[in-house]
């Protein structure tokens, strides 16, 4: 950065670590929760995502972070500026950076934090809350129904990015919450870590927009736990990013809570994608519905693992997935690993996955009407996808992403003749 | 004029090496309508969607040309850039592509900036009127989820909108009830009836006569084991309805032994 002298850090390590917490303070999370966590870090096995010995060309396990600045060596993080309405503001809603959070809104944060994910279980989790330093908390008061969106937007500063985003809504409260990671070729690494907590009844529409760059590898952590007849509807656009991981949890806890999943991804050029899901029915009468659509273009690689687990106690449960992936190149690849586990009787439970490409029949019927076969082309996939981005519940984001969307298949323009 | 007319001019065509068009000659002149009837299984989709360019049909020999132009050569869109339309049996859904914006592109694939989008907008509301179709109609995604009814009231709206110079309606009367054969026969004479679409030649290929009720045929073919046996005045489809095909097979089966 012109004009300072400070020194860049780099790597990942209990040295860095003591660099960052002189340069920014404990935060939210005090200094030997950090240590501890790095050491979780450093001890974890990864978690690998080979199967069936399909050797992916990104692999977290030859992830190498000792180039990366694990935090920016001039960069001052400003509090959030208050977005908030007066009415909201006068309602009790809270929107603060992260790193203030504790110190500002202790009570609150302190019944939030922690209730949805334990760091502990996960090596990039750990990660992420050794350095935390982006990221916001969110707390929205019993009773309170928030019509404008709020945004937790992370900010690129040319170092890796660790965040955590904390929203937690009272009982009856209502909000729609969108976490944006926005694209800068620079980043070389996000690690996130979001966590969600409903009160009875609270209803969140929660909307993943992320748009990364082109260089950048992401992991993220995301879990939600969900009161009685509380109801969460989660959308991930994961559409940035070299090699993104993206895992997500959903507990439904007591009794009724509903639970929404779409996931958007389309991997293109040499992009690995991989999302994983969870939605588990801990309690009676406990719903959910997950909606997952993916592409592959070029030579764009993509998992998608979701799990549907119902326990003992959630008897009345009703879950379905449904995932659908489109290649739309002979170098793309997309696996599909829907799975159930079941302890429950009185459940119903449905799960289905596809794999292929555009469809003869599709593309004739519209050439017929006289529309170019690339035409056709573009219309079907980007058609392929809408069915998923219709549940993105903001309507300018949801035209965001049809274009986002768009561009990838323009900006490859080759599709394979078959 | 002498060129005007879609022309089939000995046509072979077949899948995979089959031959099933065994040497198809018919001319629908501007305006007319032509019936094509026979049992199943006689060819008739295969010659529509061999004139349509469906990727796995192989025209041997023979050709097809519209007002003079040749489309066995051409790429399915350019052959309906050139005014050949084609309505499916079993049409494609394509899902997350609405209606509106399906008939909105094809429409300027095929006509370029000739319709203001109000004035689309209101060539389409008066089509869907014709058709006793709802509004919301547009707004869903096309052919998914459709019944039988719907998909045809939808190739018939298509047809309307994208007004071609030769239409063929490949067994469009197939899986409707009597309300959906209503709308699709109002669609047709209406389209007739109007200045634009008067000029539109029809080849209408059915299994069974009914539609014919609907819409009155200048000529009616009938095709069997890829040719065309026997033409003839509307009369003909009156004895296919009183006698089916068994007697006309005879027939044939007799003058050429």
């Amino acid at each position: 950065m012109p004009g300072s002298s400070a020194t860049a850090v780099r790597g990942v390590s209990k040295l860095s670590l003591d660099a960052f917490l002189e340069r920014f303070g404990e935060g939210s999370i005090c200094a030997q929760d950090r240590y501890d966590a790095l050491a979780r870090y450093e001890e974890l096995p990864v978690r690998t995502t080979i199967r069936g010995g399909r050797g992916w060309k990104r692999d977290l396990a030859k992830l190498d972070l000792s180039a990366v600045e694990p935090f920016a060596a001039t960069a001052g993080y400003e509090p959030l500026r208050d977005a908030l309405s007066p009415a909201a503001l006068a309602a009790g809603v809270t929107i603060e950076r992260f790193s203030h959070a504790r110190r500002q809104h202790r009570a609150a944060f302190e019944a939030a934090f922690g209730r949805a994910l334990d760091t502990r279980e996960d090596k990039f989790a750990s990660l992420a809350l050794a350095f935390q330093n982006q990221g916001a908390f969110i707390d929205v008061p019993a009773g309170v129904s928030l019509d404008e969106p709020l945004t937790s937007a992370l900010e690129p500063d040319g170092a890796a990015v660790f965040s955590y985003t904390l929203v937690a809504l009272g009982e009856g409260a209502r909000a729609t919450v969108v976490e944006r990671i926005a694209a800068d070729g620079a980043t070389p690494f996000v690690g996130a870590i979001t966590e969600i907590v409903l009160a009875d009844r609270a209803k969140l529409v929660y909307l993943v927009d992320q748009r990364a760059g082109a260089e950048t590898t992401l992991v993220s952590t995301r879990r939600a736990v969900l009161g009685a007849g509380a109801s969460l509807d989660i959308g991930f656009a994961e559409l940035g990013g070299a090699h993104v991981v993206s895992r997500f949890r959903a507990t439904a806890a007591a009794n009724g809570a509903r639970t929404g999943v779409v996931v958007v991804f389309f991997s293109d050029g040499d992009q690995h994608v991989d999302v994983e899901t969870e939605t588990v029915h801990a309690a009676p009468n406990t719903t959910s519905e997950t909606i997952v659509r993916s592409a592959g273009i070029g030579h764009g690689q993509g998992r998608y693992l979701g799990n549907i687990k119902i326990l003992a106690a959630a008897h009345g449960a009703d879950a379905a997935l449904r995932d659908d992936a489109l290649l739309l190149s002979d170098g793309a690849h997309i696996d599909s690993v829907p799975a159930l586990e079941i302890a429950a009787n009185d459940v119903k439970a449905f799960h289905g996955a596809t794999v292929g490409a555009i469809s003869e029949d599709e593309l004739f019927y519209a050439e017929s009407r006289g529309i170019a076969r690339t035409d056709a082309e573009r219309m079907i996939a980007l058609g392929f996808f809408e069915p998923a981005v219709a549940r993105f519940g903001l309507a300018e984001l949801r035209d965001e992403l049809r274009s986002a969307l768009e561009a990838k298949i323009g900006a490859t323009a080759e599709f394979a003749r078959r | 004029m002498s060129e005007r007319g879609l022309r089939i001019a000995g046509l072979r065509a077949g899948v995979d090496g089959n031959e099933i068009l065994k040497g198809i000659d018919l001319d629908v002149e501007p305006g007319s309508v032509h019936a094509l009837m026979g049992p199943n299984g006689s060819g008739k989709s295969t010659l529509a969607f061999a004139m349509a360019g469906h990727p796995s049909y192989q025209i041997q020999s023979g050709t097809v040309t519209l007002d003079g132009t040749d489309l066995t050569t051409l790429a399915p869109e350019k052959r309906a850039r050139t005014g050949l339309f084609l309505s499916f049996q079993y049409p494609a859904a394509i899902p997350g592509v609405s209606v509106a914006n399906f008939i909105r592109t094809a429409r300027q694939a095929v006509h370029p900036d000739d319709l203001t989008p109000s004035k689309f907008r209101a060539a389409i509301f008066e089509q869907l009127d014709v058709l006793d179709m709802d509004p919301a109609f547009l707004s869903r995604y096309v052919n998914d989820g459709f019944s039988g009814g719907e998909k045809k009231r939808l190739e018939m709206l298509q047809l309307a909108m994208l007004k071609p110079k030769y239409a063929i309606l490949d067994e469009t009367d197939s899986g409707l009830d009597v309300d959906a054969l209503r709308a699709v026969g109002n669609s047709v004479r209406a389209l007739r009836e109007a200045e634009a679409g008067k000029d539109i030649g029809f080849l209408i290929i059915t299994h069974y006569p009914r539609i014919l009720q609907h819409i009155t045929a200048d000529r009616v073919h009938v095709m069997m084991d890829g040719r065309i046996v026997l033409s003839g005045g509307p009369e003909l489809a009156n004895r296919i309805e009183r006698e089916g095909y068994d007697t006309i097979r005879e027939e044939v089966a007799a003058s050429a032994g």
